[in-house]
């Protein structure tokens, strides 16, 4: 029986003994990946596939999620989860999957030729440096999604996910890690450059005493701020979260704030027309130029206007509830403006390369633990490491004074978050949280 | 009990045409696991269900490893499996054995879980506490078995549960093996010390005299000696071997590692290779003798012996990692272990901690503490750290209490991969640790 066919079984199995909101998603994948250590390889082949079952009506219902082929003949577990109610069909735009999904993953040599690339550049970057370990995957995958309510929807995805741990030589380690549609699109030398300022950081870093001043975030810093404020763009509770921060116009801060979520981005991990309920997904300005417009909205927070909502429920793999989140959230690049022009025009101040662990949030206030250099008329100084980027969220946000056009994006709870270069002041820097 | 009803015989042939070059070691991996899980009462009431079952064909040769895995059980599945592991053709081939696994016996269920929480509630009350517990509760099993060219494991079953609780500025999880009363009770207990302490100030930055709880020490083994004595972790700074005879720790210190003497509901008789467990004897009077060790390090080495191998899942290849840690007695009472503690620090258990592989350091986090007073936990302390290096902190052992306690399990990540791990240990005093706020 093949995969539609076995979905559309199980759905009329379900509908046909009682069960009138049923939705049944299968999810295969397959990848290839290679992890290198100094004393050996392992090169793995995976592939998974697996169904999920959400059924019920009014009064009850239940969930059952399982690996291989959806099967009509499942004993199914008793309904004692609570009524449930399915999204409706919604007319989904018109779109074209992108041609890369196609293209064959990463074979075992070109990811080993990969590490030894990365290996080679790193020597040449900082003489001794080698790579003690390294994970690269390639994968893609296919779903699809048949509701009761007449959701039917197919999407497929690629995505590469890399990680190394690198040593200059001494006990000094630093990790990097990437992720990308393509493995084929993870430089070595870029990889290799990254690499070897974050060792050269944890190498001569040092916290620096309390200062303020102009602050040049890396996307990795920059994202992990964005991240940590996902209470004030998603779920009807969000623009309740966010008063506090607006000023009297509704502004949340400088002009150069655009706060975008879209499922459809273009080049995305997660490019698809439709989200993990089969709702379409869209672009959503959240902020626009400052201005606080919208926060991401699932259909059942827009039951009156079903055009409002978002279309951002995740759903990344087969063993996961839907949940709401964003997809590809990003901080609008300034594609005329380039990361060296920003450090060119910090005098006094740090350029923050990387967030050495989680963001503390508290209410206003935020510490986020960085490294980087400190920057002295436009030119990187000495490293700094160990320090705390902290300072107040509506000071950080009416403190962005511009962005340029790297745009990355980083891995987080389940969807992408993505940010350039960013250029901020009204924070400060302290050895100590 | 599936996987009971497999022709061994015919799946040691089939993959002995894949390990056709001397040294080489081919085996399957057979998996399945379910999940059931109660969510807390503020989300949609009902227990949720997971079912998942597949195989993994693996060749070792030479250091390197090849790893094909799939989502089911089947010929077919076996086949392409092996197709994808084979560095060669075989010359001639057998037929494909057939997979025939035992269905599932009947729905998902764990009725165990319905009571549990309600359960650690009443208990909570009887403390005197209002809170009210969000729990998240999970029934975890699991049955494998491994069948390779040289070995044929005996099916082997897991059942423990996880346990997720968020209070009004609190927050605890453990794992449990039983759903008994006594089990709530000691979770309602920690959950009140969690309520109790949490707006205790944290302690002065310093060296100070710790007792900690078998909880607590239970952590500080698993990262401090467990993990620093795996094999891959050792190699990143040497060979492994280099390790054994290295004294790591005060003469107080004899730590095992027994899959075998673990809770019965989590006890294991072969590791995720298929190998019969050993009680692995990682510490002797604080010496290293001998490191946890998979069959590919086992391999390589005249001293170090397999057997440790674990899995996180079918997709992943198995790694030398602890299951059950064992720290042996003292012959310290608790009052003894208190007493020489004055001014020091009482700290019942370990949120986690994290082990620096390449250069030892380590850090260990506690949700609270008591400063001990007159022989004995008195003002609570808040959230604080301990910081060291393994080889220093561990020859900070002072004593070992005499009440052995079945008091460490968590969950423990490493490269990506989570499995639980469980832990029998004493109270346990430091001297001089570096403790910070």
């Amino acid at each position: 029986m093949k995969v539609h066919e076995s979905l559309f079984a199980v759905r009329e199995h379900l509908v046909g003994t009682g069960w009138e909101e049923t939705e049944v998603l299968y999810k295969r994948g397959r990848s290839r990946s290679l992890r290198i250590t100094p004393e050996g390889e392992v090169a793995a082949f995976r592939q998974e596939e697996g169904w999920a079952v959400r059924a019920g009506e009014r009064q009850r219902s239940f969930y059952y999620a399982a690996s291989g082929l959806p099967r009509p003949d499942t004993v199914w577990p008793a309904a004692d989860g609570a009524g449930l109610r399915l999204p409706s069909a919604r007319p989904v735009p018109r779109w074209s999957p992108p041609s890369s999904l196609d293209a064959p993953l990463l074979s075992e040599n070109e990811a080993r030729g990969f590490f030894q690339a990365v290996g080679r550049e790193l020597d040449t970057e900082v003489p001794g440096a080698r790579l003690l370990s390294g994970h690269l995957e390639d994968g893609s995958s296919e779903s699809q999604l048949l509701s009761s309510r007449e959701v039917a929807a197919a999407v497929r995805h690629r995505a590469a996910w890399l990680r190394l741990t690198a040593t200059g030589g001494g006990e000094d380690a630093v990790d990097l890690e990437l992720a990308g549609r393509e493995a084929r699109q993870f430089s070595p030398a870029a990889v290799a450059r990254r690499l070897a300022d974050h060792l050269l950081i944890a190498r001569k870093g040092a916290a620096p005493a309390r200062d303020r001043g102009q602050f040049l975030l890396a996307p990795p810093v920059a994202i992990g701020l964005f991240a940590a404020l996902s209470d004030l763009w998603v779920g009807d509770e969000a623009e309740e979260n966010a008063a506090p921060y607006l000023d009297q116009r509704g502004r949340l801060g400088t002009r150069a704030l655009t706060l975008i979520d879209d499922g459809r981005l273009a080049g995305g991990i997660f490019e698809a027309p439709v989200d993990g309920e089969g709702q379409p997904t869209r672009e959503v300005t959240l902020v626009e130029e400052g201005a606080y417009r919208q926060p991401l909205l699932s259909w059942w927070q827009t039951p009156t206007e079903p055009a409002r909502a978002s279309g951002c429920v995740l759903r990344p793999g087969w063993r996961d509830l839907p949940r709401q989140g964003p997809t590809h959230l990003y901080l609008r690049p300034d594609g005329s403006t380039a990361v060296a022009a920003l450090l060119g025009s910090l005098r006094r101040g740090y350029y923050l390369l990387a967030l050495e662990g989680s963001v503390r949030r508290q209410a206003d206030r935020f510490a986020a633990p960085v490294a980087g250099f400190a920057v002295d008329g436009g030119r990187p100084t000495g490293p700094i490491a160990g320090a705390w980027l902290t300072g107040t969220i509506t000071a950080l946000c009416n403190g962005l004074l511009g962005v340029a056009r790297d745009l990355t994006f980083l891995p987080v709870g389940g969807g992408m978050v993505g940010s350039p270069t960013v250029l901020v002041h009204g924070v400060e820097l302290r050895g100590r949280s | 009990m599936p996987f009971t009803q497999l022709d061994n015989a015919a799946i040691t042939r089939t993959l002995s045409q894949i390990a056709d070059q001397p040294g080489d070691l081919a085996d399957l991996f057979l998996e399945r696991r379910e999940r059931i899980e109660l969510p807390p009462s503020n989300q949609a009431p009902g227990l949720l269900a997971w079912r998942e079952s597949g195989l993994a064909v693996r060749l070792l040769r030479d250091g390197r490893t090849w790893l094909a895995g799939r989502d089911r059980i089947d010929q077919q599945s076996f086949r392409d499996a092996l197709r994808r592991v084979a560095r060669a053709m075989p010359r001639s081939a057998y037929p494909d054995p057939e997979l025939d696994v035992e269905p599932w016996d009947g729905p998902p269920r764990a009725p165990e879980l319905l009571e549990f929480p309600s359960t650690v509630q009443r208990a909570l009350r009887s403390h005197r506490s209002r809170a009210s517990a969000e729990i998240t509760l999970r029934c975890h099993r699991r049955w494998v078995r491994v069948i390779g060219t040289r070995l044929a494991s005996a099916v082997d079953h897991e059942c423990f549960y996880s346990l997720q609780a968020e209070l009004p500025g609190a927050r605890f999880g453990t794992l449990l093996t039983a759903l008994e009363p006594a089990d709530a009770e000691r979770v309602a207990l920690s959950l009140f010390r969690a309520l109790e302490t949490r707006d205790a100030e944290p302690p002065e930055a310093g060296r100070y005299v710790c007792v900690l709880g078998s909880a607590a020490a239970a952590v500080l083994l698993h990262e401090a000696v467990a993990h620093a004595l795996e094999a891959d972790t050792l190699a990143l700074s040497g060979h492994p071997e280099n390790a054994v005879g290295l004294h790591l720790g005060t003469p107080h210190l004899d730590v095992f590692d027994d899959p075998a003497t673990a809770p019965r509901a989590v006890r294991r008789t072969s590791d995720d290779e298929g190998f019969p467990v050993v009680r692995r004897c990682l510490l002797r009077g604080g010496v290293v003798e001998q490191p946890l060790a998979d069959t590919a390090w086992a391999q390589r080495s005249e001293i170090l012996s397999a057997g440790a191998g674990r899995r996180g899942n079918r997709h992943h290849a198995p790694g030398p990692r602890s299951t059950h840690l064992e720290l042996a007695p003292g012959e310290l009472s608790r009052d003894d272990l208190l007493a020489d503690a004055e001014g020091g620090l009482y700290l019942p258990a370990a949120e986690r901690g994290v082990l620096e592989p390449l250069s030892g350091a380590f850090t260990l986090w506690f949700p609270w503490g008591r400063r001990i007073h007159k022989g004995r936990p008195g003002e609570a302390v808040g959230r604080c750290s301990l910081h060291g290096q393994v080889g220093d902190l561990l020859s900070r052992v002072t004593g070992c209490g005499r009440e052995v306690r079945f008091a460490g399990a968590g969950w423990c990540a490493k490269d990506g991969v989570r499995m639980p791990v469980w832990a029998t240990a004493p109270e346990l005093r430091l001297d001089g640790v570096e403790i910070a706020p």
